[in-house]
C-alpha cells in the first residue's frame, strides 16, 4: 500500500479552492473582495508556527505542510503544450504515524477552529460539519502516493521524542561522568534513571515542536 | 512563508508528464520497490525524513462539486514532496554527486527532464517547477533524520542495559556501563538548533 | 545508462600556466619560499588605480612551471619573490568593471566575507565588531601578496610596491589597520613558516604539522607523483586528479560542466576565488585545556593532540598509520632506520621512505569506520572525508562522491609568535587562504557543516576540537571512540571545549587571470 511505509502513513490531499472572490457581507474576511486563495495563503502564512502549529496538538505528525498550487508550470518552448489549472488547489501533505482516520479525527477535534477558517475557502466544505465529516472530506481529496520513501523509522512520535530526549539527556550524563568512581557512576546513573524515566514515553520528553534543547 | 522548520527542509515540485508516460513512471518505481537495492544511496545519504513521490493522473484532480470546474490538460502530473535536512544547495548538490542514476530514475519520464549532471540543468529544473511552502510543521526542529534514527537506537540500547545491570557490583556495573558507551559511541552526539538553512537575511 | 565519468580524463591536459596566477597552483612554502607579507589597498579613483593595476601586473607571478638548472643538482630558477593580487567585490566596482558583469559574480562573493558571519560560525568572540581595524569599513578593495626567501626579500619587494603607490597617491593606497606583534597597529600581515633550528617547518602555533594534502587537479603542472591521495578516489582504489574547473574558472568542473562565472569569458577564464581568514591561536588556552586533559587520558599528550587533529604533531604522520603510542614508536623507529640507510647511501633505502611517506597523503578511513584509530570528527577527517560518507560500499556514484566537489586547496602561514610577551593575547595564529572555484560549495559548506556541524557524520551538533566555535559549554565536546571489540577501552570525551581560534579578519577576493588583469587595467571588459 503505497501511501505507507511501516507504520508510517503519507498523505496528500488535494482540495479545491473556490474560484472568484470573497462574500463581501461575511465579517470574517480581511478585506472584501479577496480572492479565496489569496484568503487562504493569508490564513496559512500566519498560522502560530512550531510548538504552537496546529499540527503540534495533531496526533503523531511527524511532518505536515500546507501550501497553494496556484496553477501548474509550463515548461517552455515550442515543443510543450501549456496546461492551465481551472481552480487553484489547498495541498494539504502530511507524514504521521499510524492510520488516516484517527489521524483526521484528531486534526479535527483539536483544531476545528483553525481547520474551517483554513478549509472554508475550499470546494464543497460547507458540507463538513463534523470529525466523520471532515474525514471523508479529505479522502475525496486524497491521492495515492506512488512511492514512499521513508529515510527515518516508524514509531510513534511520543517514542520518537522520547528517545531524542533520552539522547539528548544521556549524551550529556557521560560527559560528566568520565573520571568518576564505580561507585559514583552507578549511584549518578540512577539518579539519572529517576530524572528521565526511560519507560514513560509522555513524560519528561521534548514537545512537539519545541525549538530549543533545554537541559 | 518558510520552506524551513528547524533543521528540516520542506520540498514541493511538480513535473508534466505526458499521461503514456506515466505508466512507464509508475513501472520504474514500482521497479525501485520490488529491488530496494536501488535504494541504497539514497538511504546512505541519510539526509531524508520522508519523501514521497504521487502522479496525478490527468483526468484525477480532486472534483467535488459541479460548481468546481473539471480541468482539462494535456499532461499528467508527478508531485515530489520531501523532508530532508541541510540547505537546497547542498541537498541538490547532494543528490547529484552521488545517486545521478537514480534521480534520473525517477524523473527520466517527465516533461523537460535534463538529467542530473550537469548540474546546473538539473538545478534549474528542480527550482523552476517548484513551490513555496506556506505552514511547514516539523516535530523536531532540533533533531536531523540522523539524530532520530540514532536516538532509536541508543533509547533501546539504554532500556535494555537498565533491565540487566542495576543489580551488578559496583565494579560489574562499570563495565558493563563501558561496554554500553563504546557500543553507542556512534549515537553521542549532542544535539542544538541547527546551522542557519535560511537567506532571508541574505 | 551511461555516463561521462571523470575518470575518463588522463593528465593529458594542459593549461595556460603563464596566464593563471602562481598561488593558484603553487602552495609556496613547499618551493623554498618561507616568508609572506599581505596587504591590503583601498582605490579612490577609478582612472588611477586602472594605471597602477597595468603597472603592478608586469611584477605578478604566473604559474608557470620554474626552469630546472643545467647544474649538476638540478635545482629550479625560481625569482627571489613571487607577487600575487585579488580583488573584493567592492574593489573590481572601484575599478570600474560594467554592471552586468557584475552582477555575474556569484551572491557569496559579492557579500562578502564579513556578512556571511552567521554562516561561517564567525560568531561571540570570532565576530566581525572584533576584528582588526582594517576590516571594519567596507574598503578594502585589493590583497597584494609577497612570498620571499627571506625577510630583506619581502622588505625590498614591499618597498617597491610602495614606490608604486606613491606614483598613483589620488588612486591608490595601502591601508593600515592590521594588528601586529607587541601591541603594533601595521599596514602588512607578515607571515612565516614557523622555524626550528634555523629550518623552516610546517609546523604551526599549536605545534601540529600543517598544510598537508592539497588536492591535485588537471593540469595543476605538479609532479604526477603528488597525485595519490590528493585527487579523487576512485572504485578501484586508485586517484586521478580531480576535475580544472573544481579550482580554475572557464574549465570544466566535476559535475560535467564549466562552473558559472561572470561574464565576458575572458573576465573570469583562468581565475579563481580566494578565501582569506586571518585566524588568531590562543596558545596558552590550547596547551592548558590539553595539559590539563592528557592527565585523564591513557595515552601520551601526543596522542590526545594526534585524536584532536587526525595527525600527529611532531611529523603529520596520520593516525591511519600510526593509532597508539606505541604503533608510532614502532613508525618513529621504522623512519628513523630508514634515514640511517638513506645518509650511508643505501638507495633501496630512499624508495623505502618514498614509499613509507607516501602514506602520509594516500590513504583512506574505509579500514576505520568507527573512528577508533581517527576519530570520526577529527580536524583532517572532517575537513576532507575522502570516501568515508559512503558508508556502505558502492552506495554512490563514486566513493568520494560527496567530498570532492568540497576540496579545499589551502594557501597560507603562520604569522606571530615573536611577541615578547607570551600569552593568548601575543599575536599569533594562521593565515588560512583557501582557493577554489566557488566559495559557497567548497569552503563556505565544509566551514558550515563539517566544520561547526556534523550531521553527516552522524554526531549531531558536535564540532571540529580545533576550529569549531566553541564556547566551553559541557556539549562542546569531540569523542575519541575506542575500538569496538570486547573488552576494548570505552570512548573518551573532551568536553568544555573553549575557542581555541578566534577570526580576526577576512574576506573574499577574485584572483583573477594575467588576461583578465591587462583588461581590467586597460577598461576593456565588455559583456555585450
Amino acid at each position: 500500500m503505497a501511501n505507507t511505509s511501516g507504520n508510517a502513513y503519507g498523505l496528500t490531499a488535494l482540495c479545491p479552492i473556490i474560484n472568484g472572490h470573497t462574500n463581501d457581507s461575511n465579517p470574517l474576511y480581511k478585506a472584501a473582495g479577496e480572492s479565496h486563495d489569496k484568503e487562504v495563503r493569508r490564513i496559512l502564512q500566519a498560522l502560530p508556527l512550531n510548538q504552537e502549529s496546529p499540527f503540534a496538538n495533531t496526533d503523531n505528525t511527524y511532518l505536515a505542510r500546507l501550501f497553494i498550487l496556484n496553477d501548474v508550470f509550463f515548461q517552455q518552448g515550442n515543443d510543450f503544450k501549456r496546461d492551465q489549472l481551472k481552480s487553484k488547489y489547498l495541498c494539504f501533505n502530511s507524514n504521521f504515524h499510524g492510520e488516516l482516520e484517527p489521524y483526521l479525527t484528531s486534526l479535527w477535534n483539536n483544531n476545528e477552529n483553525q481547520v474551517r477558517e483554513i478549509w472554508q475557502h475550499c470546494v464543497a466544505f460547507e458540507s463538513v460539519s463534523n470529525a466523520n465529516d471532515f474525514v471523508r472530506y479529505i479522502k475525496s481529496c486524497q491521492l495515492t502516493t506512488t512511492l514512499f520513501f521513508n529515510g527515518s523509522n516508524d514509531q510513534p512520535v511520543a517514542e520518537q521524542l522520547k528517545a531524542l530526549y533520552v539522547k539528548q539527556m544521556f549524551s550529556e550524563f557521560v560527559l560528566t561522568q568520565q573520571g568518576k568512581s564505580a561507585a559514583e557512576l552507578k549511584q549518578a546513573f540512577k539518579y539519572f534513571l529517576q530524572r528521565v524515566q526511560l519507560n514513560d514515553v509522555k513524560s519528561p520528553s521534548w514537545k512537539p515542536g519545541q525549538t530549543e534543547v533545554t537541559l | 512563508m518558510s520552506n524551513i522548520a528547524g533543521k528540516a527542509y520542506a520540498m514541493n515540485v511538480i513535473t508534466p508528464i505526458p499521461w503514456w508516460k506515466a505508466i512507464w513512471q509508475h513501472a520504474a518505481f514500482k521497479f525501485v520497490v520490488r529491488f530496494p537495492s536501488n535504494l541504497k544511496g539514497l538511504i546512505n545519504l541519510s539526509l531524508i525524513h520522508y519523501a514521497r513521490w504521487t502522479i496525478i493522473g490527468r483526468n484525477s484532480f480532486p472534483h467535488l462539486a459541479p460548481s468546481q470546474p473539471k480541468e482539462d490538460l494535456h499532461y499528467s502530473y508527478m508531485m515530489f514532496e520531501s523532508n530532508f535536512n541541510g540547505s537546497w544547495d547542498q541537498y541538490i548538490d547532494s543528490f547529484s554527486f552521488a545517486i545521478p542514476e537514480g534521480l534520473d530514475l525517477f524523473w527520466r519520464f517527465n516533461i523537460g527532464y535534463p538529467k542530473s549532471i550537469p548540474l546546473h540543468g538539473f538545478y534549474n529544473y528542480i527550482r523552476f517547477n517548484q513551490i513555496e511552502t506556506d505552514h511547514f510543521y516539523n516535530a523536531y526542529p532540533c533533531a536531523s533524520s540522523n539524530d532520530v534514527k540514532s536516538a532509536t537506537h541508543l533509547y533501546d540500547n539504554l532500556k535494555d542495559f537498565t533491565e540487566t545491570s542495576l543489580e551488578l557490583s559496583d565494579e560489574d556495573f562499570e563495565q558493563a556501563y563501558n561496554a554500553l558507551l563504546l557500543d553507542n559511541q556512534q549515537y553521542l552526539g549532542c544535539m542544538e538548533a541547527g546551522p542557519s538553512l535560511s537567506l532571508k537575511e541574505y | 545508462m551511461s555516463y561521462i565519468d571523470g575518470s575518463s580524463m588522463k593528465e593529458s591536459k594542459s593549461l595556460d600556466l603563464y596566464d593563471i596566477q602562481g598561488n593558484v597552483c603553487k602552495g609556496y612554502g613547499r618551493y623554498g619560499f618561507p616568508k609572506a607579507r599581505y596587504c591590503f589597498l583601498s582605490f579612490q579613483h577609478t582612472h588611477s588605480a586602472r594605471e597602477f593595476l597595468a603597472l603592478l601586473i608586469e611584477k605578478i607571478t604566473t604559474a608557470e612551471t620554474w626552469p630546472v638548472s643545467e647544474s649538476s643538482d638540478h635545482h629550479r630558477i625560481k625569482p627571489n619573490s613571487t607577487l600575487n593580487l585579488g580583488f573584493t567585490y567592492s574593489g573590481l566596482k572601484k575599478l570600474g568593471l560594467p554592471e552586468r558583469s557584475l552582477k555575474g559574480f556569484p551572491v557569496d562573493f559579492t557579500m562578502g566575507m564579513k556578512a556571511r558571519s552567521e554562516i561561517l560560525g564567525d560568531t561571540g568572540i570570532s565576530a566581525p565588531e572584533h576584528w582588526d581595524d582594517i576590516w571594519q569599513q567596507d574598503n578594502v578593495h585589493a590583497w597584494v601578496a609577497i612570498n620571499a626567501r627571506d625577510q630583506d626579500a619581502i622588505e625590498f619587494e614591499f618597498n617597491a610596491l610602495g614606490d608604486l603607490v606613491t606614483q598613483h597617491p589620488d588612486g591608490v593606497r595601502i591601508m593600515s589597520g592590521i594588528k601586529g606583534p607587541n601591541n603594533t597597529i601595521l599596514p602588512y600581515q607578515d607571515a612565516s613558516a614557523v622555524f626550528e633550528n634555523g629550518l623552516p617547518t610546517a609546523k604551526e602555533h599549536f605545534g601540529f604539522t600543517d598544510g598537508i594534502g592539497n588536492p591535485y587537479f588537471e593540469g595543476c603542472g605538479n609532479s604526477m607523483s603528488r597525485l595519490p591521495g590528493r585527487g579523487k578516489l576512485m572504485r578501484d582504489g586508485s586517484w586521478q586528479p580531480l576535475a580544472t574547473g573544481e579550482f580554475v574558472l572557464g574549465h570544466v568542473d566535476e559535475a560535467q560542466e564549466y562552473p558559472p562565472a561572470p561574464e565576458p569569458k575572458l573576465l573570469s577564464r583562468n581565475g579563481t576565488y580566494m578565501v582569506y581568514r586571518k585566524l588568531h591561536e590562543n596558545v596558552d588556552t590550547f596547551n592548558g585545556y590539553i595539559d590539563n586533559l592528557a592527565k585523564d587520558f591513557d595515552g601520551s599528550r601526543d596522542l590526545l593532540m594526534a585524536k584532536m587533529s587526525g595527525r600527529w604533531p611532531d611529523n603529520g604522520a596520520p593516525l591511519t598509520l600510526a593509532a597508539t603510542d606505541e604503533e608510532k614508536e614502532t613508525l618513529d623507529a621504522k623512519m628513523a632506520s630508514i634515514e640511517l640507510r638513506v645518509s650511508e647511501g643505501d638507495k633501496s633505502a630512499l624508495i623505502e621512505r618514498k614509499e613509507l611517506r607516501r602514506q602520509w597523503v594516500d590513504f583512506t578511513f574505509n579500514d576505520d569506520k568507527s573512528g577508533s584509530r581517527c576519530p570520526v570528527g577529527a580536524h583532517i577527517r572532517r575537513t576532507n572525508t575522502r570516501g568515508s560518507l559512503e558508508t556502505e560500499h558502492k552506495a554512490f556514484h563514486r566513493p568520494g562522491a560527496l567530498v570532492d566537489r568540497r576540496r579545499l586547496m589551502r594557501r597560507g602561514l603562520p604569522y606571530g609568535g615573536i611577541d615578547e610577551a607570551k600569552s593568548d593575547s601575543a599575536e599569533q595564529g594562521i593565515i588560512f587562504m583557501s582557493i577554489g572555484a566557488s566559495i559557497e560549495r567548497q569552503f563556505e559548506f565544509v566551514q558550515q557543516q563539517w566544520v561547526n556541524y556534523s550531521n553527516d557524520f552522524k554526531l549531531g551538533n558536535d564540532k571540529d576540537p580545533l576550529i569549531g566555535s566553541h564556547d566551553g559549554k559541557l556539549t562542546d565536546k569531540h569523542i575519541i571512540q575506542g575500538c569496538p571489540i570486547k573488552g576494548a577501552k570505552p570512548p573518551f570525551f573532551c568536553t568544555q571545549m573553549p575557542r581555541f581560534v578566534e577570526t580576526r579578519g577576512g574576506d573574499y577576493f577574485f584572483i583573477p587571470s594575467i588576461s583578465a588583469l591587462r583588461m581590467i587595467a586597460e577598461g576593456l571588459i565588455d559583456p555585450s
